[in-house]
C-alpha cells in the first residue's frame, strides 16, 4: 500500500513495513537425526511405536495414542511411496518453494504409516492421481529441512522379474555337448536364464561403512527376502556375530540359514568355506559338513588377501588365504559326498588351473560352477581379456559366474552377462550403486543386475531354473 | 451447565476488504465506544472492568505482543489484560472461565484484525508451520484445507455444483447482514467457472481478505441486569485439538469437531441438536467446510454433506444467515462473528433475517490448516 493508491488520503502517511527475523531453530535430536540421514545417506528413516506399531513419519520423541518413548525406535522406510492426496498451488507467493502451478502430495511411504507433504513433479500435472507410486529425488545441496529430498517424482513402472518369469515358458536344459565351443566362437546362448547371486555380506563388510549389511539371523532373512524379490536365485552368506565379526559357530550359521529358509523358502543358498580371516580349516569346512546347504564356495588357491589403500598402496591388513591343494582336494571331497555343490572360486587363472588339476581324481561332478574374482588385493584385477581367457579355460559343460570388489561389480557382471555366464553382486563385494551411491541392500545391486540381463534379452533364472542349471537338487 | 453467563452488549464495525483510511486502533474504538453508550459500563474499579481479554494475531499485525497496539484504545491500562492468541471463540470460553471460576464478574472481550495490512495472508498461515518438516514445502492453510477438501468431498458426495450453492447463498446472505462484507452477487455458473486456486479449490470457494473489530461486554448472570435488559447466556463450551501432521489423522473424520461439540453439547444439555437448536452459524473458510462442519456439530449425516445440501440441510437449519466466514471475516475473528450473529438473534435484533422464536444457537470455529483445532458455543436466550 502507497499513499497514491489511497484516493482521499493523499496526504495520510503509511509505513512499509517488512518483518525479517534471522533465527536458528533447533530440530531436536530426533529431528536432527532424521534431518542428517536423509542428507548423509540419502535415507529415509521413520519410528516405530512397540505398543500400537505404527511407524511414524516425520519421526517424534513419543507416541501421541499410548505416550511410549520412541525416540530410539528408528526403522528404515522406503524411498517410495503411494500418493494419498494432492492439491495443484495455482498462485504463487513468497513462501512458495516452486512457481505456480506445482504439485504439493500427501505420500505414504512404503513401510511408514503416516504419510507426510512433499513436492511431486518431473510429470505433467494432469497424470497426478491419488494411487500413484512416487519416489524421492534427493536435493544435490543441503538446506537441513524437508527439501534435502528435493522432491518425488513418478517412480519408474517396474514390472517384477516374478511377473515376467510367471508369463514365459520355463527353460529347460537341452544336451548340447559344444556349449564351450560356442561361447569361444562368440556365439553364447543368450535364451539361458541368468542366475543373480547376492553376496549379502562377506566377513568384512560393516554397519559402519553401510547399515544394511545383516548381522544377526532376521537381518540375513529380511535382506536375502528383498534380493529375492528382485530377482536373485542365490545368495552367499558369511554368518556374523551380533557384533559383526564372522562366525564358525555352527549353532549362529544354522540359525542365520533357518532364518533365510523360514523368510524365502525357494532361494539357494551358498555358504561360505573361508568363513573369514584366521579360521582353521576344520572351522572353515565342518560347518558346511554339518549344514549341508545346496551350494557352498571352493577356494582353489593360496594367496595373498589383504587390505590396501587402493590409491596409494599402502597395506592395511596384510593376510596369507591359506587354500592348499589338499584343502581344495578334501574341501571339494566333502562338498561332493555331502551333496553340496561346490562354487568353484577362482581368483585367477592359476586357481582355475588347480582346480581342474585336482578335479582329475574325479572328485567333481559336472556340471562345474566357477565363480571368476576379480578385484580382490591379492588376486587379479578386472580386465576383459582375462575374462576371455578364463572362460575359455573351462571345462565343456562348466558355468560360470562372475564377481568383482568395489568398482569392478558392475563391469565384471556386465561381460559375464554378454557371454553367457552369471552375475553376483551384494555388498560383500561392493557397497555402492553405478552412480557412486551408497547402496540401499544388497537388493538394489541385483536391480541393476536385472535390469543388465534385461536390456540384453536375457531372462532371469528362478530358482528352479538356477537349480536345474547348476545342477542341484532342492533340499 | 450449572451457571452460566452473560452477553450484555455486542458491537461491531463492517466487515471490509481494506480499512486503509483506519487503523485498527480506530476500528477498536468504534466498537468500544458502543459498547460503552449500550450498557453504561464503567471502569470503577469496584463494580466496573477491572479485567479485559483481547484477541488478535502477531503475525496478521506484523508486531509481536500484539494486544499492545491497542491496550490504551481498550481501556486496558492498569487492569488485568489478557490476549487470545488463537481462534477469538476460544475468548469466550476464557471469559466464561474467568467468570465461572469467581477470578472476575465482568469482562470486556475485544478483537481486531487488518488481513489487508499483510502483504499475503498464505505466507502468514505458512509461519503457522514447523520450520523444518512442513514450512519449507509452502504448506499453507489454504493448499492444506484443499487437501481435506479433496477428501472430504469423496467421502461425502460433495461436487462442484454443492459448492456453488454454498458460495451463491453466502453471498445473497451476506448482502442481508448489515454489517456483512460488501461482496458482488454471483451465479452457480459464475462460481464454477472461477479459476482453480488449489485443486479443488477455486477462487470463489475461499472467503476474502477482510478487516474487523468487534467488541463484547461479558458478566455473571446476577450481574447481567446492570447492564441490558435482554442477555444472551452462553451455556456450553468445548474444544479440541487433533493432532499436528496431516498425515497422522483421517482429515475426513471431523474427530476435533466432533469432541469439541458433545463436550459443549453435554454442559448445555443438548440432546438431539437438530431439534434442540433453531441456529447455527459455522466457520467455513472454504466452501467444502459448510456441510464438513455441518456434519461435526451433528446436523447433517456423517458422510452425507452432499445429499444434505440437496435437501435444504442449510436453510432448513439456518445455517450461516450471516453469510458465514465464507462471505468474509478475518481469519483469526471468524468464531467471534459467529457469536455475534447468534447473540442478534437469540435477543431478537436480527432484522430481516431473525429466526423467529430463536431460542439456542450453536457457534462454531476453526483454526489450523484442516480444521486441526475446533471450538464450539452454546448460546441460549
Amino acid at each position: 500500500m502507497t499513499t497514491k493508491q489511497m484516493k482521499g488520503f493523499e496526504d495520510s502517511y503509511v509505513v512499509e513495513g517488512r518483518m525479517a527475523l534471522p533465527y536458528t531453530y533447533f530440530a531436536g535430536r530426533v529431528g536432527s537425526k532424521f534431518i542428517t540421514t536423509i542428507r548423509d545417506q540419502k535415507k529415509i528413516m521413520g519410528v516405530k511405536c512397540p505398543t500400537c506399531n505404527v511407524v511414524y513419519l516425520p519421526p517424534r520423541q513419543v507416541c501421541d495414542k499410548d505416550f511410549t518413548d520412541i525416540r530410539d525406535k528408528w526403522v528404515d522406510v522406503s524411498n517410495t511411496g503411494t500418493v494419498s492426496n494432492f492439491t495443484v498451488v495455482r498462485y504463487d507467493d513468497k513462501h512458495l518453494p516452486r512457481k505456480a502451478p506445482f504439485v504439493l502430495a500427501l505420500i505414504k511411504l512404503d513401510g511408514a504409516d503416516t504419510p507426510f507433504m512433499h513436492i511431486l513433479e518431473e510429470c505433467e500435472i494432469v497424470e497426478v492421481k491419488i494411487g500413484m507410486k512416487v519416489e524421492a529425488v534427493f536435493a544435490k545441496e543441503t538446506t537441513n529441512t524437508i527439501l534435502d529430498i528435493d522432491h518425488f517424482k513418478p517412480a519408474a513402472e517396474r514390472i517384477s522379474v516374478h511377473e515376467i518369469n510367471a508369463t514365459r515358458k520355463q527353460w529347460v536344459p537341452v544336451d548340447e555337448p559344444d556349449t564351450q565351443g560356442k561361447r569361444k566362437g562368440g556365439k553364447p546362448d543368450m535364451s539361458k536364464p541368468v542366475i543373480i547371486t547376492a553376496a549379502l555380506s562377506g566377513a568384512a563388510t560393516m554397519k559402519n561403512q553401510i547399515s544394511s549389511v545383516p548381522y544377526t539371523p532376521a537381518e540375513f532373512a529380511e535382506e536375502a527376502y528383498k534380493c529375492w524379490k528382485a530377482g536373485a536365485a542365490m545368495v552367499h552368506v558369511h554368518a556374523r556375530e551380533d557384533a559383526g565379526m564372522a562366525t564358525h559357530e555352527h549353532a549362529r550359521i544354522k540359525a542365520t540359514y533357518d532364518a533365510i529358509k523360514d523368510k524365502c523358502p525357494d532361494i539357494i543358498i551358498c555358504l561360505t568355506s573361508a568363513v573369514g580371516m584366521g579360521k582353521t580349516a576344520e572351522q572353515r569346512l565342518s560347518q558346511i559338513v554339518a549344514i549341508k546347504p545346496e551350494v557352498a564356495s571352493l577356494n582353489t588357491n593360496s594367496m595373498n588377501f589383504g587390505i590396501v589403500d587402493r590409491k596409494t598402496g599402502k597395506v592395511f591388513i596384510d593376510y596369507v588365504f591359506e587354500n592348499t591343494f589338499t584343502m581344495v582336494q578334501d574341501f571339494g571331497k566333502a562338498m561332493e559326498e555331502n551333496g553340496v555343490k561346490p562354487e568353484i572360486e577362482c581368483y585367477d587363472m592359476g586357481g582355475l588351473d588347480n582346480a581342474m588339476l585336482i578335479g582329475r581324481q574325479g572328485i567333481f561332478t559336472d556340471p562345474m560352477n566357477f565363480n571368476f574374482v576379480w578385484g580382490v588385493a591379492g588376486g587379479q584385477a578386472f580386465r576383459a581379456e582375462s575374462f576371455i581367457a578364463m572362460m575359455n579355460a573351462l571345462p565343456a559343460k562348466a558355468n560360470f559366474t562372475t564377481c568383482g570388489v568395489g568398482t569392478d561389480q558392475f563391469p565384471c557382471i556386465m561381460q559375464s552377462c554378454i557371454l553367457g555366464g552369471h552375475m553376483r553382486v551384494g555388498l560383500e563385494d561392493n557397497i555402492k550403486m553405478p552412480n557412486g551411491d551408497l547402496a540401499k541392500g544388497s537388493y538394489e545391486q541385483v536391480e541393476v543386475a536385472v535390469a543388465i540381463a534385461n536390456n540384453l534379452g536375457r531372462p532371469v533364472a528362478t530358482t528352479d531354473e538356477a537349480r536345474l542349471i547348476m545342477g542341484i537338487k532342492k533340499r | 451447565m450449572a451457571n452460566k453467563i452473560a452477553i450484555c452488549a455486542v458491537a461491531q464495525i463492517k466487515n471490509d476488504p481494506n480499512y486503509h483510511y483506519l487503523r485498527f486502533q480506530n476500528m477498536l474504538l468504534e466498537c468500544f465506544e458502543s459498547i460503552m453508550k449500550q450498557t453504561k459500563v464503567t471502569f470503577d474499579m469496584e463494580k466496573g472492568i477491572r479485567t479485559i481479554i483481547t484477541c488478535s494475531d502477531d503475525m496478521f499485525d506484523a508486531r509481536t505482543i500484539s494486544n499492545n497496539g491497542m491496550t490504551d484504545v481498550v481501556g486496558a491500562h492498569f487492569r488485568g489484560e489478557e490476549k487470545m492468541a488463537q481462534e477469538s471463540i476460544n475468548g469466550l470460553g476464557y471469559a466464561m472461565a474467568c467468570i465461572l471460576s469467581g477470578h472476575d464478574d465482568l469482562i470486556l472481550f475485544m478483537g481486531h484484525c487488518k488481513e489487508s495490512q499483510g502483504e499475503s495472508r498464505r505466507m502468514v498461515s505458512n509461519l503457522a508451520y514447523d520450520p523444518f518438516y512442513c514450512r519449507p514445502l509452502g504448506m499453507d492453510y489454504h493448499n492444506v484445507d484443499a487437501m481435506q477438501a479433496r477428501a472430504y468431498m469423496e467421502k461425502s458426495s460433495v461436487t462442484d455444483e454443492h459448492l456453488a450453492k454454498v458460495v451463491v447463498r453466502s453471498r445473497k446472505n451476506g448482502k442481508n447482514n448489515p454489517y456483512g462484507r460488501e461482496n458482488k452477487i454471483v451465479t452457480e455458473k459464475e462460481v464454477l467457472q472461477s479459476p482453480m486456486y488449489s485443486d479443488p479449490l477455486r477462487e470463489l470457494y475461499v472467503y476474502p481478505v477482510t478487516d474487523w473489530a468487534y467488541g463484547m461486554l461479558l458478566c455473571s448472570e446476577e450481574r447481567a441486569k446492570e447492564f441490558t435488559k435482554n442477555p444472551v447466556y452462553i451455556t456450553g463450551y468445548g474444544s479440541c485439538m487433533d493432532t499436528y501432521f496431516l498425515g497422522d489423522k483421517d482429515i475426513t473424520s471431523n474427530f476435533s469437531l466432533k469432541n469439541a461439540s458433545q463436550r459443549a453439547y453435554a454442559k448445555a444439555g443438548i440432546k438431539d441438536p437438530k431439534k434442540d437448536i433453531q441456529l447455527f452459524e459455522l466457520s467455513d473458510h472454504a466452501a467444502y467446510q459448510l456441510p464438513m462442519w455441518a456434519e461435526g456439530v451433528g446436523i447433517a449425516d456423517e458422510g452425507k454433506g452432499g445429499k444434505w445440501i440437496d435437501d435444504g440441510g442449510m436453510d432448513k437449519f439456518n445455517v450461516n444467515l450471516s453469510g458465514g466466514q465464507l462471505n468474509g471475516n478475518p481469519l483469526l475473528l471468524g468464531g467471534a462473528a459467529r457469536a455475534i450473529e447468534c447473540y442478534y438473534h437469540l435477543s431478537n435484533q436480527a432484522g430481516d433475517r431473525q429466526v423467529k422464536g430463536a431460542k439456542r444457537a450453536v457457534a462454531q470455529a476453526n483454526y489450523g490448516g484442516a480444521g486441526q483445532h475446533q471450538a464450539v458455543i452454546v448460546m441460549e436466550s
